[in-house]
């Protein structure tokens, strides 16, 4: 209540207690008005602290709401993130498994099933291709030794060794895999038989000379290879490997360390 | 007391074990079960009645591995409910072991624990040689 509120209406109280205005004739309709007023004013007051309370309630219940709405987009967050890094684990581990399906784990060549896999694609697009392919077949010789005379760790080091020269010497779009043992399979893309036996021969000649250091031991390998070249209309993996494979085998029988092509 | 949980592994399900008298409840393995809430429903059951009427302590040893997302989201509520009884007083850990060589594990442990008051080791496991 302010000053003037509180000052006016206690003249008009007192006005209406003094006994010498009990007789005026407006005394009735001032002591009635006077009642009316305050409880006119009792009513003001309590809707004024009914809609007090009110806002307040509905400002407290935004409030949660947005604090559960907070509270559950931080846990639908948390949720996506940690599922997202399930989600990418997987992912990694298939393309792992598919690394190990796909390689050699020792030497990390391509394996059997790889160029498998390439050779019969390939078959499927000889439409497409202008140049044929060359297999080549090769074998390091007399490996056995090697595993016999230092064991198979070290066997297995020179394999990783062999490897490594024969990527280095091949170029980016041919393919070498390890194909068993001590055998490697090389596909030389867009190569002729020709040229195949001379990208082979400079890799045998480097092979050979090429020191191999696998702890103490130093030692240098020669290899035979067999070449065969796609001809059109035949089967990859049933026939031109087999021609390679025959060629391989002369090269051996021939005497080792040396070259044999299959004419088709 | 309620009925322990043996719930054997499966390719798709890790393995549940719980021990009321422990106080102990284990999980191994990899969980994107097809119906996870049915397998899930069971194990928050048990933590539920265990908190609800037991005073001891009580542990869980994790060795999970792959989480499809609804077990990822059942877990959360497990810890939640963990915390809410730490917070009550209640005595509360958590060990999630991990194959070492698959730190990737460790790092979405952590991400579990994060909101977590608990102790909560993520402890790599032995490995085998």
């Amino acid at each position: 209540m302010t000053r003037e509120e509180t000052e006016l209406l206690s003249w008009i109280e007192s006005l209406l207690a003094d006994p010498n205005h009990a007789r005026h004739p407006l005394h009735e309709a001032l002591e009635l008005l006077y009642h009316y007023h305050l409880e006119e004013k009792a009513r003001l007051e309590r809707m004024v602290s009914i809609s007090d309370n009110y806002q307040r309630y509905a400002r407290e219940d935004h409030l949660s709401v947005r604090q559960r709405y907070d509270k559950a987009l931080r846990r639908q967050e948390k949720l996506s993130r940690i599922s997202d890094g399930f989600q990418q684990l997987m992912r990694e581990h298939n393309i792992a498994l598919k690394q190990d399906s796909t390689h050699d784990p020792l030497t990390g060549l391509p394996n059997r099933r790889m160029i498998g896999e390439r050779l019969e694609r390939d078959l499927n697009d000889a439409g497409r291709r202008s140049l044929g392919y060359t297999l080549a077949m090769l074998d390091i010789d007399h490996f056995k030794q090697i595993n016999d005379r230092h064991g198979h760790e070290t066997g297995d080091q020179v394999l990783v060794a062999i490897a490594h020269i024969i990527q280095q010497e091949l170029r980016d779009y041919d393919l070498c895999a390890r194909w068993g043992g001590e055998e490697f399979l090389l596909l030389l893309a867009n190569t002729h038989l020709e040229e195949g036996r001379t990208i082979v021969d400079r890799l045998r000649r480097r092979l050979s000379k090429i020191p191999i250091v696998v702890g103490d031991v130093t030692l240098s390998v020669t290899a035979s290879a067999g070449l065969s070249e796609h001809c059109a209309g035949e089967d990859p993996l049933r026939e031109t490997l087999l021609r390679a494979d025959q060629a391989l085998l002369r090269a051996k029988r021939g005497g080792r360390d040396r070259c044999c092509v299959s004419h088709g | 007391m309620t009925t322990d949980l043996n719930i054997p592994g499966s390719q798709s399900t890790p393995a549940i074990r719980s021990d009321w008298q422990a106080g102990l409840l284990t999980m191994q393995g990899d969980s994107y079960p097809e119906n996870s809430y049915e397998l899930f429903d069971q194990v928050i059951g048990w933590v539920e009645y265990f908190i609800g009427h037991e005073s001891r302590p009580l542990s869980l040893e994790l060795e999970l591995v792959y989480l499809n997302t609804s077990s990822v989201k059942a877990m959360m509520d497990i810890f939640d409910l963990l915390e809410e009884a730490h917070l009550g007083g209640r005595e509360i850990s958590v060990t999630w072991r991990y194959d070492p060589r698959n730190e990737r594990i460790a790092e979405l442990a952590d991400e579990f624990r994060e909101d977590c008051t608990f102790p909560f080791a993520i402890t790599p496991t032995r490995v085998e040689t």
